[in-house]
């Protein structure tokens, strides 16, 4: 089995490490922000952080220097950094860990984006169930406070920086950032239309980033290690480690850090240890729940931004669903159906009208009451809701539907013409639904 | 043209304002695009995805709602796959609406059955089980049919921008997203019903006509609200002669669409089952119907002979301001012409007459602001607190120059700046909230002028201290409210009831003026200063010559002419021995004059009334006259704007306009006056005006002020006019007290409006939560309440508004209380002061209930 260096994961593999400030700091912790605040200027940081070709790890892979050089310099008043850590996509699970084992490395992460962006409130937008994560950041934030690496003046430079943690209460679409923002203002978690985007218009109207924790978590390491060694790791565009959660009927599911652009092949049959009983692998979620479908034939594709897109679906999240051939495809889309019907916000009628209508649907044919039509009405719904919301939700939903019915026609069809679910005699997914 | 940018719309090539969205431009190029959610009163939201255009150069369709229309821009809204997107939203809103138009009171004005018409196939493919929402009752005035609601949130979004009410939120989520207040309660808000009139599917309407109609039976006729002076523009909608509804229309009238409670629920007083349709007299002690002849006849006959025995002088006469300008114009040719005496006079006495004399004796006019150099304004320094209540509509002005526009609101007043949940409150947006003890906001006018005016030209003013020992205001925070009004680059000053209406009104408005001239926020572009009227025509009033003072265009009467409280005082000692009331109440409105006991020493009491008023059933001959639905004519607001009224149904029973009985009445007494409508009145009325009017130009008042100025003035110091409290009652607690208007009524008009009694019918005290805690209070409990003369019991109700230490009784109900309130005549203008007094409140005591327990 192929091995890489860990970035990420590396402080937190080693025996005994807490992630305290201590910890952290034996581990060569905010010395990037000392070199940050003592020998560059915001503008020299954002140069480098865009040299190293590091993409947003929140779903959109957005070039993270361009999006902070979008923040105007010359804005009165204030400007925010929001870190999104509202970790919600189905199948995602990597945020959680850097969170609870490695608190300081994120917030290193955010003052030194505030510092390149000019802003000196960041908020930290955590997941609602994140208890412990929680609690951790916020001792985490009061050791960094008392330590002088938040606050007033840090380290003697002049900048300033204050970082609030909020908690979310429980909607998936609070991770969406404009809805993200929406929450932190204590409005409903209800994304906004954009233009006008949040580099202009963000948190209270004011300039704002929205980054991810895992985003946050490389910047340290690109300023302390330069961005042509960041530059070098992964494939094309595509620079940097990924972790990618792996989840489903493989041997070793977990959170595998590995460099951007080896195949899934690689990472489902090496680093997870292949399919459990040695299953026949049927289907795959390459980048979370609001990601298309892949197929066994797919499993050369590189586990890169492009290639995936070329592939028909998206990196997102990160989070890789592996599905055996004891899966029901219908039974698996009903499922991701029944997750976006419940979450979605409800403010654009494609998404609130679609998603309820779309499941109805699957619901119908899982049980056995498809009609002929079905499918065709699956489709033709799922082609009126793409592209047509305020955010990318409504792409989202549709996603597992329309590639599942690429890919698993035939299924779908024997669920309607057997009027049954041809998976049903199976006990183990008998007992799954 | 600068300003204007070119883009190409569905081929056409069109020029529109820069900034225009793109559902705006479309509409210059003569489309019309689909919308639920987009409304030009409200920020965009976007959500029904309904407007998508494609815009050359961007791949994804885009909202055309929320995208601001750019130079070069090619859009098209009339190509397939625009038109299959739309159709495809379309299907989504229709797949789960109930489609049952056949019973919705929206049918026929539904933007949803518009649109369907358009962007739906014939055949509905939604084959799955519908969402039914559990039916939920949302008050007795507004019906909630959340099947057919598009999610839009337009009634939720007017109802914070617009209202500053927030009493609706969307509940829930997603695909049960449902519109409603967080707790599942009937709604207890403003009841503005903006919320129904901007819904654009029905999902909210009006339970105050439930099924009374279908759309396109009624007929819709524009006209002015008759309840305040904002003059609201308002259409009746009517069947066969029965007022079914009020609606109003986006963009028209001074209001520009937005009503209030007493605007969309006040209606139903017109078809009022108590309504007077025929003339009655007093025969014999009987109250008796007659024909018009024979009232007219009595009329005339009577009034002939007291003017023979006794004068003309004998006879007074004094009209409502909600009365049109013909009639009030008609009225005084009546008295002073055809009967030959001064003594005329109106509503516009209870306070309005204030503002109106001293601005105009200031300016040269009262035109001083419009409703657009408040929206403009970047300073509103108000003495206006209860606005919201009193003038709802002008109120929304500054809602939006404060919260959408950012000006800076100074808001004087002796009230709270808490808000009740759902109802909006303008201290509580103010910016400076100087909140002063009850009858001093005189004190802070002069505080004020002091830090303005150095030179004094006003002779000497109170010291700092005698300032802030009276009003509790300070000296910093003078300074600090002078100098933001001074420096401001348009300051629009509002007054209200509690200058006009209270103790020394007509000096304070007269400080009112010396300090706009002294802050320089009169004669320049957007300044100036604003007074609020209670009554829809008390300017036209006072222009009309409906006042002593004043002959028609505000030209000075010859003296003599007696005011309303002289006439009942002239009564009272038998020197006036006929008055002519139109439309006015004094029974009920002067209670401490004993205006009963003075009215029974008249030999005539002529009346002209919509109902059987506290003063009609004194009256002798009593004139059945019709409201403002069954009338034309004009109404001025309080800009000075004059707007016209039109008949909407005819009237009621055997009822006659009041310038049809004073036509009638002036024939009896063999002067006819010939006039064939209002019309011709009117034409009349403007040939009288003088030049100059309506409107004054920028150097006519600016000559009226350096003349002013040049007079000599002397300021009177306010004085305290409350009389001490005669001995206190033991257990009590001092409050200052104050009647006065409530959002749901105007005067006792109102209470007959079976709409507005459902809201409030009631009397009630208001107080201050904090301080009807320490006295173990609850909501609805009876107090006592000791007046300087005598006491009363009410229910107590709670209100953040309220300012500690005092208490708020509405004035539309029970008016027995202002008999224990002390009255003063102002010295100027003769206005009666009586809403205003010093009480204590004292808990029953425990043993009555007690007592009261057993017995039960």
């Amino acid at each position: 089995m192929p091995t890489y260096e860990k970035i990420l994961l590396k402080n937190m593999e080693r025996p005994g490490y807490t992630g305290s400030l201590t910890d952290y700091g034996h581990a060569g912790g905010y010395s990037a922000l000392e070199k940050v605040l003592k020998a560059m200027s915001p503008q020299d940081v954002i140069e480098t952080i865009k040299k190293s070709g590091l993409r947003g790890r929140g779903g959109a892979g957005f070039p993270t220097g361009v999006k902070w050089s979008f923040i105007p310099k010359d804005h009165p008043g204030p400007k925010y950094l929001c870190c999104n850590a509202d970790e919600s996509e189905p199948g995602t699970f990597k945020d959680r860990q850097l969170i609870e084992n490695d608190p300081h490395a994120i917030l290193e992460g955010i003052a030194i984006a505030c510092f390149a962006i000019g802003a000196q409130t960041a908020y930290i937008y955590i997941r609602g169930e994140f208890f412990s994560g929680a609690k951790i950041l916020n001792e985490a934030i009061a050791e960094a406070y008392r330590a002088g690496f938040l606050g007033k003046n840090i380290l003697a430079s002049g900048f300033s920086l204050d970082i609030y943690l909020h908690r979310g209460a429980g909607a998936y679409i609070c991770g969406e950032e404009t809805a993200l923002l929406e929450s932190i203002e204590g409005k409903r978690g209800k994304p906004r239309s954009k233009p006008p985007f949040p580099a202009t218009h963000g948190l209270y109207q004011r300039p704002t980033v929205v980054n991810n924790v895992e985003t946050m978590m490389n910047v340290p390491h690109i300023i302390n290690r330069g961005s042509e060694w960041f530059a070098a790791i992964g494939a094309g565009k595509s620079t940097g480690t990924r972790i990618f959660s792996v989840s489903g009927p493989v041997k070793r599911p977990g959170n595998y850090e590995v460099p951007l652009g080896i195949t899934f092949r690689e990472m489902i049959y090496e680093h997870a240890g292949g399919m459990r009983s040695d299953k026949q692998l049927k289907a795959i979620i390459p980048g979370g729940a609001s990601a298309a479908f892949f197929t066994p034939d797919q499993l050369d594709v590189k586990m890169d931004f492009e290639s995936v897109a070329a592939a028909g679906s998206m990196l997102g999240s990160g989070g890789v669903t592996v599905m055996d051939e004891d899966t029901c495809m219908v039974w698996a889309a009903m499922n991701l159906l029944e997750f976006f019907h419940h979450e979605s916000c409800g403010k654009c009628t494609p998404c609130r009208e679609g998603s309820a209508w779309l499941l109805q649907i699957l619901q119908r044919i899982e049980a056995g009451e498809g009609r002929l039509d079905d499918l065709h009405a699956l489709e033709s719904l799922s082609h009126k809701i793409e592209g047509m919301t305020v955010c990318a939700f409504g792409d989202a939903e549709v996603a597992p539907i329309l590639s599942t019915i690429k890919h698993f026609r035939a299924e779908y069809e024997a669920h309607i013409e057997e009027r049954r679910c041809p998976f049903r005699s199976n006990v183990v997914l008998a007992m799954a639904h | 043209m600068d300003g204007m940018i070119k883009l190409t719309f569905n081929g056409q090539e069109i020029e529109v304002k820069k900034g225009t969205l793109l559902i705006e431009a479309a509409k210059v190029a003569g489309a019309e695009l689909p919308h639920f959610c987009y409304h030009p009163k409200l920020k965009y939201d976007a959500n029904c995805r309904m407007c998508i255009v494609e815009i050359a150069k961007i791949p994804k369709l885009q909202t055309a709602c929320s995208t601001v229309a750019a130079e070069g821009m090619v859009v098209r809204s009339d190509i397939p796959r625009v038109q299959e997107a739309q159709n495809g939203v379309m299907a989504f809103i229709l797949g789960n609406h109930p489609l049952d138009c056949p019973e919705c009171d929206q049918g026929g004005e539904c933007q949803l059955q518009d649109f369907a018409h358009r962007h739906s196939p014939t055949v509905g493919n939604f084959g799955e089980e519908k969402r039914v929402f559990e039916k939920e009752y949302f008050g007795p005035l507004i019906e909630k049919e959340m099947n057919r609601c598009v999610s839009c949130l337009r009634c939720v979004r007017y109802c914070d921008e617009v209202i500053d009410s927030n009493a609706l939120g969307s509940i829930d989520r997603g695909s049960i997203t449902e519109i409603g207040g967080f707790s599942h309660h009937p709604l207890d808000c403003e009841f503005c019903g903006g919320c129904i009139q901007i819904c654009p599917v029905g999902a909210l309407t009006s339970r105050a006509s439930m099924y009374d109609y279908r759309t396109w039976q009624v007929k819709k006729t524009n006209t002015i609200c008759t309840y305040c002076g904002d003059g609201c523009q308002l259409s009746l909608e009517t069947i066969d002669d029965n007022v079914i509804r009020v609606s109003s229309e986006l963009g028209i009238g001074r209001n520009e669409g937005d009503l209030c409670a007493r605007g969309f629920f006040g209606y139903d007083f017109v078809n009022h089952k108590e309504r007077l349709i025929r003339p009655q007299v007093l025969q014999k002690g009987r109250r008796m119907e007659v024909t018009w002849e024979w009232a007219l006849n009595k009329a005339a006959v009577e009034l002939k002979a007291i003017k023979e025995k006794y004068g003309p002088e004998a006879i007074g006469g004094i009209i409502s301001s909600h009365c049109t300008n013909e009639e009030i114009y008609l009225f005084q040719k009546l008295m002073r012409e055809v009967i030959g005496t001064p003594h005329v006079d109106s509503g516009a006495r209870y306070g309005y007459i204030n503002a109106a004399r001293a601005l105009s004796s200031v300016f040269g006019t009262t035109r001083l602001a419009r409703y657009e150099d408040i929206v403009n304004a970047d300073l509103i320094l108000s003495f206006a607190g209860d606005m919201a209540e009193t003038n709802p509509i002008c109120a929304i002005k500054i809602k939006e120059a404060v919260r959408k526009k950012g000006a800076r609101l100074i808001a004087i007043d002796s009230y709270n700046s808490g808000r009740d949940t759902y109802k909006s409150h303008l201290p509580h947006i103010a910016h400076r909230h100087l909140e002063v003890k009850m009858g001093t906001e005189g004190w802070v006018i002069l505080g004020l002028l002091k830090v303005l005016d150095q030179k004094t030209s006003c002779g000497p003013l109170p010291s700092f201290e005698t300032i802030e020992r009276e009003s509790g205001i300070g000296e910093a925070a003078l300074r600090e409210v002078a100098g933001l009004y001074a420096g401001a680059q348009r300051g629009v000053l509002i007054l209200g009831r509690a200058i006009t209406r209270n103790q020394n009104g007509y000096q304070n408005v007269l400080n009112l003026a010396d300090l706009a001239i002294a802050a320089g926020q009169v004669g320049k572009d957007g300044a100036g200063i604003l007074a609020l009227a209670e009554e829809n025509n008390e300017l036209g009033a006072v222009e009309m010559g409906g006042v002593s003072e004043y002959l028609p265009g505000l030209i000075p009467a010859k003296a003599g002419g007696k005011t309303l409280v002289e006439m009942i005082d002239a009564a009272e000692r038998g020197e006036i021995k006929a008055l002519y009331i139109i439309g006015e109440n004094p029974v009920r409105s002067l209670p401490q004059k004993k205006v009963k006991e003075a009215f029974q020493n008249l030999h005539l009491l002529i009346c002209q009334e919509l109902f059987l008023t506290e003063t009609a059933e004194l009256s002798d001959i009593v004139f059945s006259a019709v409201s403002f639905a069954e009338k034309d004519g004009r109404y001025t607001n309080q800009e000075g704007e004059i707007q016209k009224v039109r008949k909407a149904i005819e009237p009621v029973g055997g009822s006659k306009p009041d310038w049809m009985i004073f036509s009638l009445l002036a024939d009896k007494l063999g002067s006819p006056f010939h006039y064939k409508n209002t019309d011709e009145i009117w034409k009349e009325v403007v040939l009288n005006m003088p030049p100059s009017w309506p409107a004054l130009s920028k150097g006519a008042i600016a000559s009226s002020v350096t003349s002013y100025m040049k007079r000599e003035r002397k300021i009177i110091i306010p004085s305290d006019d409350s009389p001490p409290l005669q001995g206190g009652v033991r257990g009590g607690h001092l409050f200052d007290f104050q009647v006065g208007q409530s959002l749901y009524h105007s005067g006792k008009l109102s209470t007959y409006a079976s709409g507005l009694n459902t809201i409030i019918s009631k009397e009630a005290v208001f107080i201050h939560p904090d301080d009807a805690e320490p006295l173990g209070l609850v909501e609805g409990e009876i107090v006592n309440i000791s007046l300087p003369v005598g006491a009363i019991q009410a229910p107590v109700a709670f209100s953040k508004r309220i300012s500690r230490g005092t208490l708020f009784f509405p004035e539309h109900f029970s008016l027995e209380i202002k008999k224990g309130l002390p009255l003063t005549i102002d010295p100027s203008t003769h206005v009666p002061y009586g809403d205003r007094g010093v009480v204590t409140l004292s808990k029953i005591s425990v043993a009555v209930s007690t007592k009261n327990l057993t017995i039960s």
